[in-house]
């Protein structure tokens, strides 16, 4: 299998926990770089590794545990599509309210990259819905930490350690979440506007009122005349709450809107969601202080044409999160995140895919924080070989 | 503690904030949980995140273990001294730093209580969610620490939902930022680790919460059923319907007639009582709150009460809150528990809890948080009848083995803390809890860090955990407790 350029010596596929944890093991005790797999989408993110040894996947750990519709939570193997398990949580009218780009992504996946998407306007990222899980660490030790309850204090919170590690401290072998109900129903008004600062302003309005949304996102795109501005506002809860809802929405904002719904509605997001990951280029992950979107969106356009990108913005209006396409050459792109790290407007930048030769001119994560020894401490005790994602993840 | 530690206390903080007569350490000896009592050996009031720091490095210096302290209102001994050891109370770094209302975040000292945080806001129309019962006394460090929930927690998470970065002084001394007031922190999730990490991987000075909306709308009913069983169908219902209220409560009739007895909410004499509250946008609650009630009478609610106005609604959750409390009134002395059990295993697990209390012959008083199986046993003993108290202790046991064997937890909001550490291993592996301990020690590798919370221990020789007995101070008339 290819990481992200580099072609791995093995692959190995174990049928299910043991055999995962003496894969573990034995790659341990020959301190051979080890990947975690699972539906490969987001296998070219972070650095590009030196060599890698074995790829570990969890293909074959792919089944629903059990679905407690009664108490709203499931438990999931790792290997599992995110797709496939709301397939099944849906019989009962419930599913995992997260979304990803990627069709072939993975409950694991999605947890090690606490990868998000517009969902996260109302129920956060995939950690703040988990509350269990089984890890397999280094030495082929398979250890639990929290439960199946949704409210529950006892022990360190390892489920929550290994979101967003990125595989660098254990693998995930099962993850229990709290689920929702599926919404009854649904519809999301689409708001264009001329100029940054009316979208910022009507971001803010809308923030602040008094609604539940289930997503307030935004996309700026390139367009022949300047970029193009929109807001797409979705609401998901009973018929007569989600029409009095839109009806508000419709009423406050001070652009034209329209409501989309049914197919359109869900076509209109599939695509929304696919759009920072069109191409071949260069996408990032950053953040801001909500408040400050307007500077955010002219710094962004100014660092666009001062280096010659091409720049789509999709994100989380009201969190302040979102992803960032940046189209041109290597060495623009490369140029486009170190004039943004500089900036300081917006934080948190991380690159996540890019051409090897974007990836050769940025660190991908950027300065590690003054939590960074800390963390380095907690990888040295659970991986002390440092087998995992060695040389490509945060830590 | 050695003169030079002593002086060296009171160069970092000051002399008046070093406290070391018997007297002054008495304060400080227990949490909200009285039965679990140590005597430190200095308390430093420290008033800034630099003389923590000096007080921390210290301690690493020196080997000194030390026990951070919020306001002391937890319940499961999480601040609990160390015999040789320094408390670091925090209650003198009670600052709000910061309220950025565009941004909905707050910044404060974590001596600020949960409720402050609330009342800086709220001018604005925004409030702070996690609502503990003790809000108006319990210190945000301590609800950092303990994960902190409360009645809303079902529809608005918890402490961890809430805060986005902490600076906070690791066991070496250093002073981190961990999390960030930006969303996507790259790597693990450090701040989720510490949150609810009871106090043992670092003592906490700085806190970045974000606030919500004030919802537009909230109904609030109050259901009485003939048994917990129809009360229960009726929150199984609820939830299968869609509906995530924002709160979910239910008493039983002991703890019905003790919160009338103390404070008179005029609750409905009955065997169990339902309280629901939804909240959000007006059109929603509207839409939604009808089927509660559809449900709750469909269940066989005898009577339903709806709040017609604020007063009302406060009423009923004056009745909900006071309930520990006002045992005190029908007990000498009472125990609470605070085990989890999946929603759907509810009416089976209290089954059992009445079971005991009839084999127990203590009585046994039920509060809980229905919605998300969050039980509140309250047993009742005297402690001047011997054998009592132990009795009542064996008694929390075995509801909790009820919780694990339900596949809950053994505990909910309390926190372990020393008082339910020996019962980890109910719940976890010596696998699981040897790599919890390899994640504390790579932190905090002399175990200097609130030691002996959270994880269990061998006991040690003289340590006797269990019931409160008196203190020598108190039966020489010295001093009280508060």
């Amino acid at each position: 299998m290819v990481v992200d350029g580099v072609q791995s010596t093995e692959v190995v596929t174990p049928r299910d926990v043991a055999e995962f944890a003496a894969a573990m093991s034995s790659a341990s005790a020959g301190r051979r770089a080890t990947v975690i797999s699972g539906g490969g989408s987001k296998l070219s993110w972070g650095r590009t590794p030196a060599h890698v040894d074995v790829v570990l996947s969890t293909a074959r750990l792919d089944q629903l545990v059990a679905h407690r519709y009664g108490d709203l939570t499931a438990t999931i193997e790792a290997g599992a599509t995110l797709a496939e398990v709301n397939r099944q949580l849906a019989r009962h009218g419930q599913w995992l309210p997260l979304d990803s780009a990627f069709p072939a992504a993975t409950i694991g996946g999605i947890v090690a990259t606490n990868d998000s998407g517009p969902l996260r306007h109302r129920f956060g990222t995939p950690r703040d819905l988990l509350i269990g899980v089984t890890l397999v660490l280094a030495d082929g030790r398979v250890v639990k930490a929290g439960g199946t309850v949704v409210k529950n204090v006892a022990g360190y919170d390892l489920g929550r350690l290994v979101s967003g590690s990125f595989g660098t401290l254990a693998a995930i072998a099962t993850a229990t979440f709290k689920l929702s109900p599926l919404p009854a129903t649904s519809g999301t008004v689409g708001i264009v506007y001329r100029e940054r600062g009316a979208l910022a302003r009507d971001t803010q309005m809308l923030a602040s009122n008094q609604f539940e949304f289930t997503s307030l996102d935004l996309q700026v795109t390139p367009g022949s005349a300047g970029p193009e501005y929109r807001l797409l506002v979705r609401v998901a809860s009973g018929p007569s709450a989600t029409d009095a809802q839109i009806a508000a929405v419709q009423r406050l904002v001070s652009a034209e809107s329209q409501i989309i719904s049914g197919r359109a509605e869900r076509d209109l997001w599939r695509d929304h969601v696919a759009a920072p990951w069109m191409g071949g280029g260069t996408t990032v992950r950053l953040a801001w202080m909500p408040a400050s979107l307007a500077d955010v969106l002219t710094i962004l356009e100014r660092i666009g044409r001062e280096t010659g990108t091409g720049v789509t913005l999709t994100g989380r209006a009201a969190v302040g999160a979102g992803l960032l396409r940046v189209d041109g050459s290597p060495d623009a792109a490369a140029a486009f995140i170190g004039r943004l790290r500089d900036d300081g407007t917006v934080g948190n930048v991380v690159v996540l895919r890019a051409p090897s030769a974007v990836k050769a001119a940025v660190d991908v994560w950027g300065t590690p924080g003054e939590a960074g020894p800390v963390m380095r401490a907690i990888k040295n005790a659970l991986d002390p070989a440092g087998i995992l994602n060695a040389g490509r993840g945060p830590i | 503690m050695h003169e030079s530690v002593l002086a060296e206390l009171r160069r970092v903080c000051g002399a008046e904030a070093v406290l070391h007569e018997p007297l002054q350490l008495l304060t400080y000896e227990c949490d909200a949980l009285p039965h679990l009592r140590e005597t430190p050996a200095v308390v430093v009031l420290p008033q800034s995140a630099e003389q923590v720091q000096g007080i921390v490095r210290l301690c690493a210096r020196e080997n000194v273990p030390f026990v951070a302290r919020g306001h002391g209102t937890g319940l499961s001994g999480g601040a609990l001294p160390v015999a040789g050891g320094i408390v670091i109370s925090l209650a003198r770094l009670n600052r709000v730093l910061s309220v950025d209302i565009p941004n909905r975040r707050v910044v404060v000292e974590p001596g600020v209580t949960n409720l402050e945080i609330t009342r800086q806001v709220a001018p604005f129309g925004y409030y702070y969610a996690p609502d503990p019962s003790s809000q108006q006394v319990c210190s945000i460090g301590g609800n950092v620490a303990e994960n902190s929930g409360g009645a809303h927690c079902l529809k608005y998470g918890f402490t961890t939902h809430h805060v986005l970065e902490v600076e906070a002084v690791m066991p070496d001394g250093s002073l981190v930022r961990i999390g960030s007031s930006l969303p996507d922190t790259p790597g693990p999730d450090l701040l989720g680790l510490v949150i609810g990490s009871e106090g043992t991987l670092a003592v906490v000075t700085k806190v970045t919460v974000r606030i919500l909306r004030k919802p537009e709308a909230v109904q609030t009913l109050l259901a009485a059923f003939n048994s917990i069983g129809a009360g229960g169908k009726a929150v199984s219902d609820i939830i299968g319907a869609g509906i995530i209220p924002a709160a979910v409560e239910m008493m039983d009739r002991l703890a019905i007639e003790a919160a009338e007895a103390a404070v008179h909410p005029n609750f409905p004499p009955a065997d169990t009582i339902l309280i629901v509250e939804l909240d959000g946008p007006a059109s929603e609650v509207q839409e939604m709150f009808g089927m509660v009630e559809a449900i709750c009478r469909r269940a066989g609610a005898t009577t339903i009460e709806i709040a017609q106005n604020d007063e009302q609604r406060m009423r009923i959750w004056k009745g909900r809150k006071a309930a520990f409390a006002a045992m005190g009134r029908m007990s000498p002395n009472y125990y609470v528990q605070d085990g989890v059990v999946p929603r759907t295993r509810l009416p089976e697990v209290l089954e059992r809890i009445r079971a005991l209390e009839q084999r127990s012959g203590l009585r046994i008083g039920n509060v809980f948080h229905a919605g998300d199986g969050n039980l509140h046993p309250l047993i009742c003993y005297d402690q001047r009848i011997p054998g009592q108290a132990d009795l009542a202790e064996e008694v929390a046991g075995e509801i909790l083995t009820y919780c694990v064997e339900a596949g809950g937890s053994i505990t909910g909001e309390h926190g372990v803390g020393a008082d339910k550490r020996e019962y980890m291993p109910r719940m976890f592996s010596d696998v699981d809890l040897d790599v919890m301990r390899a994640v504390r020690d790579a932190i905090d590798p002399k175990r200097l860090c609130n030691p002996g919370k959270v994880l269990p221990t061998p006991r040690l020789c003289g340590e006797v955990p269990g019931p409160y007995r008196e203190h020598p101070i108190e039966r020489a008339g010295l001093g009280e407790r508060f």
